[in-house]
């Protein structure tokens, strides 16, 4: 299906023990199920754009992600979300994440959670506009898709009512 | 990543997933996927590489124009410069999770280090 020419292997900065494990979990097999779809309705110039994070981005003045009952107990993972509106940048946020150094994402939001780029591309009308908010979910679901219903659905409410058209989703 | 994906997608929004593991597809199956081999907790690029972010976001928000039916996995063709070894992406101390499961991975990889002398 891909159209560059480039190889892109996914396990490439896993150590062996880790990459041996996570593929016990991956199908050899393509997705054979259905896959639903909503095609872009006009030209990413006109195109209002949220983005959406797992890397347990908060703002200092929320309360940050759980982590210490994760620490209790290893196979669970915080269900909540964070609004993170635009124009925030690291010196406003706060990252908890278990499974990833989160040195970068302190040092510049932008490696996770582009809001500075996209307000570039927003400005260079090369997208529509950035949706005044943007958000972040924790990653770390193990075996469980509580999640769903408790962040993912009402961030998408609250993306309609910005008028959201398109979302840019960066896993940690 | 993937099922939230599915859920906006659902829910009447175009989404596009830059993603490390593209593998994931497969066990989700994921509406637009522009996958990257960078470093967990970066895959946007490099901290303070505002050129290079961009380069990588523009191709990426490209893919919700280019993609024509679901499931399409587009490789984008930037390679990291360092190392996976030198790319300091692991937590400081081992999560919870591994140290719970860290016989079953030591164990996955004696299987697969019995396999590879067979390729």
């Amino acid at each position: 299906m891909g159209q560059n020419e480039k190889k892109v292997d996914g396990f490439r900065f896993l150590p062996p023990g880790l990459k041996a494990w996570v593929r016990t979990f991956i199908p050899h097999e393509d997705f054979g199920g259905p896959i639903p779809w909503t095609p872009l309705s006009k030209p990413l110039s006109q195109t209002t754009i949220s983005l959406v994070t797992t890397a347990g981005i908060s703002l200092k003045s929320d309360p940050p992600f759980d982590m210490d009952r994760e620490k209790r107990e290893a196979v669970w993972g915080d269900r909540s979300f964070r609004m993170i509106p635009r124009g925030t940048t690291e010196k406003d946020i706060d990252v908890n994440h278990l499974h990833i150094n989160t040195t970068y994402i302190k040092q510049d939001i932008n490696v996770m959670l582009p809001l500075a780029r996209m307000a570039e591309f927003e400005e260079e009308r090369i997208i529509g506009r950035l949706a005044p908010s943007s958000y972040s979910f924790y990653g770390f679901q193990w075996k469980n898709t509580d999640f769903v219903e408790e962040s993912i659905k009402p961030i998408s409410e609250k993306m309609k009512r910005e008028g959201v058209e398109a979302v840019l989703l960066t896993p940690a | 990543m993937g099922l939230a994906a599915r859920v906006l997608e659902e829910a009447g929004l175009s989404t596009v997933v830059l993603t490390m593991t593209p593998e994931f597809h497969r066990a989700v199956g994921i509406p637009r996927v522009a996958a990257i081999e960078f470093p967990y907790g970066r895959p946007v690029g490099q901290a303070g590489d505002r050129e290079g972010q961009r380069k990588v976001l523009l191709m990426t928000l490209s893919v919700l124009e280019k993609a024509r039916a679901p499931g399409e996995i587009w490789p984008l063709p930037f390679t990291w410069p360092e190392e996976p070894k030198k790319a300091d992406w692991q937590p400081p101390e081992m999560s919870p999770l591994i140290k719970l499961y860290l016989e079953e991975i030591k164990e996955a990889r004696r299987r697969e280090a019995e396999k590879e002398p067979n390729k």
